[in-house]
């Protein structure tokens, strides 16, 4: 027998979920947008606040824990720096050269036009199995979808969602990023691919190129996702078997995707959708 | 009130999962890692918001359960990338059967919470699976179940009873004692939101 409750229950349940189709609908058509920009800001703002405290708090625990290896690595990195600053001086006047040498070919490197914009991590992606941050950055200050994020110590993503105020970065370690890459010492092409682990994957190598174990893999550019020559990581180990097509090898970046502070969005650098030529074609 | 109070509570868990949760899980994980390596490279995330759905949902009335699954939903999709509303379908279908459920039951109401909360981390897990799928992000589930499902349902029944205990806690004070529970002690009886 059915209770008289059953179908108030049933019909509430049914209000419910079409509001939720609604708003799905609404939402995938932009309709919603800006009252999820305005929604956000707040969410957004406890987050970021949220954030800050708890990275603040991680450092100070690191810190202590470290302390006599601090010291240790202080005195190693004041010796370093002394031979570093030798090599700095050399370098400069390489690079004098270089920048005359370049003047006179009149070439302009790709990232030396590039514009940066400074950005806060706020968040990280809720559902836990996407691999993406929340930045404190949007629409009003010129970000767009497909822009890449790095750091000074490589790449860290991809803008994939914007709103004004805030942008998704999908970062390289997600399972659906892939960046065209190439290693620094031989050249060789290969595509990052991320893992559910979180560690990199050089996918795609030829079989008769060499990877060696600590060579840096920097973007090559292909495919005009990003711009070229931004560090991704460094080999840590090669994977190779006669029977397979490509070979592969496990790369390390040298960023630590859980403690991103601050990032840089590269805003000068314009994707190209190249499945556009793809549909000419066909 | 309840419903009213679910904006704050579950804004504040959706940002506290988005911010602080996560880097405390990874401290968890590396001191753990030190003596069992299994855990190495787990990436298990706490789910506050789903947890006080499901806990509120156990004793408070059908429309409030609703309306607390429909802001959790909301929250958790504006810091995510699926459309607004994609997870609220979920979390409402979890609620409705959870709050009909519980209905039914007397004084195990802890217990079934602690053998729902896994379900409903499933249920929530393949569902975003699913929805991301629909998104065109493709993710290979053997290694979510083991890096990110399993984890996250150890986390969530860890945390399930204290925020249990806040949701008894809030609810008592709301609705002043044992006003609820009696008319929803009773199978098949009709709550006020049914009339």
């Amino acid at each position: 027998m059915r209770s008289p409750g059953r179908p108030g229950r049933l019909l509430l349940l049914l209000m419910m979920l079409g509001l939720c189709g609604g708003t799905i609908i609404l939402s995938v058509s932009g309709v919603l947008t800006p009252v999820e920009d305005i929604a956000g800001v707040p969410l957004n703002g406890v987050a970021g606040v949220l954030n800050r405290l708890s990275l603040s708090i991680n450092a100070a625990i690191d810190d202590l824990n470290n302390l006599g290896q601090l010291r240790a690595r202080i005195a190693d990195l004041e010796e370093q720096l002394a031979r570093r600053q030798v090599e700095s001086i050399q370098l400069r006047e390489a690079a004098s050269d270089y920048e005359r040498l370049i003047g006179l070919l009149n070439y302009t490197s790709a990232l030396e036009n590039q514009d940066f914009l400074t950005a806060d991590v706020i968040a990280v992606e809720q559902t836990g199995i996407v691999r993406a941050i929340v930045i404190n950055r949007g629409t009003r200050d010129g970000v767009a979808i497909g822009m890449p994020v790095t750091t000074d110590l490589g790449l860290v993503g991809r803008i994939i969602d914007v709103s004004a105020n805030a942008a998704q970065v999908q970062l390289i370690n997600d399972e659906n990023s892939a960046v065209s890459s190439r290693l620094q010492t031989t050249r060789a092409h290969g595509s990052i691919i991320g893992q559910a682990s979180g560690v990199l994957r050089l996918t795609m190598v030829d079989l008769d190129e060499e990877i060696r174990q600590g060579d840096l893999v920097i973007t090559s550019g292909l495919g005009s996702n990003f711009p070229a020559d931004i560090l991704v990581g460094q080999v840590t180990s090669v994977r190779q078997f006669e029977f397979e097509l490509f070979q592969e090898a496990e790369v390390r970046s040298l960023i630590d995707f859980e403690t991103l502070e601050v990032v840089l969005v590269i805003t000068g650098f314009e994707p190209i959708d190249l499945r556009l030529f793809d549909q000419e074609g066909n | 009130m309840g419903r009213y109070l679910s904006i704050p509570i579950l804004g504040l868990s959706a940002a506290l999962t988005a911010s602080i949760v996560p880097h405390a899980i990874d401290f968890l994980i590396a001191v753990l890692s030190t003596i069992t390596p299994v855990l190495s490279n787990t990436r298990g995330q706490l789910n506050l918001v789903m947890l006080f759905v499901i806990c509120w949902s156990v004793h408070a009335e059908l429309t409030d359960c609703l309306i607390w699954a429909l802001v959790g939903g909301i929250t958790l999709d504006l810091l995510s990338i699926l459309p607004i509303g994609t997870t609220s379908i979920a979390l409402i279908v979890i609620a409705f059967t959870f709050n009909g459920i519980a209905r039914q039951l007397f004084h195990v109401r802890l217990m079934f919470l602690i053998g729902a909360t896994p379900i409903a981390t499933l249920l929530l897990t393949a569902y975003t699976l699913m929805a991301l799928a629909i998104a065109g992000n493709t993710y290979d589930i053997l290694a979510v179940t083991r890096l990110i499902l399993i984890p996250t349902i150890l986390l969530n029944l860890l945390a399930v009873i204290p925020v249990y205990a806040v949701v008894r806690l809030l609810q008592r004070r709301l609705e002043g004692g044992l006003q609820i529970a009696p008319q929803s002690l009773i199978p098949g009886t009709p709550s006020r939101a049914d009339e």
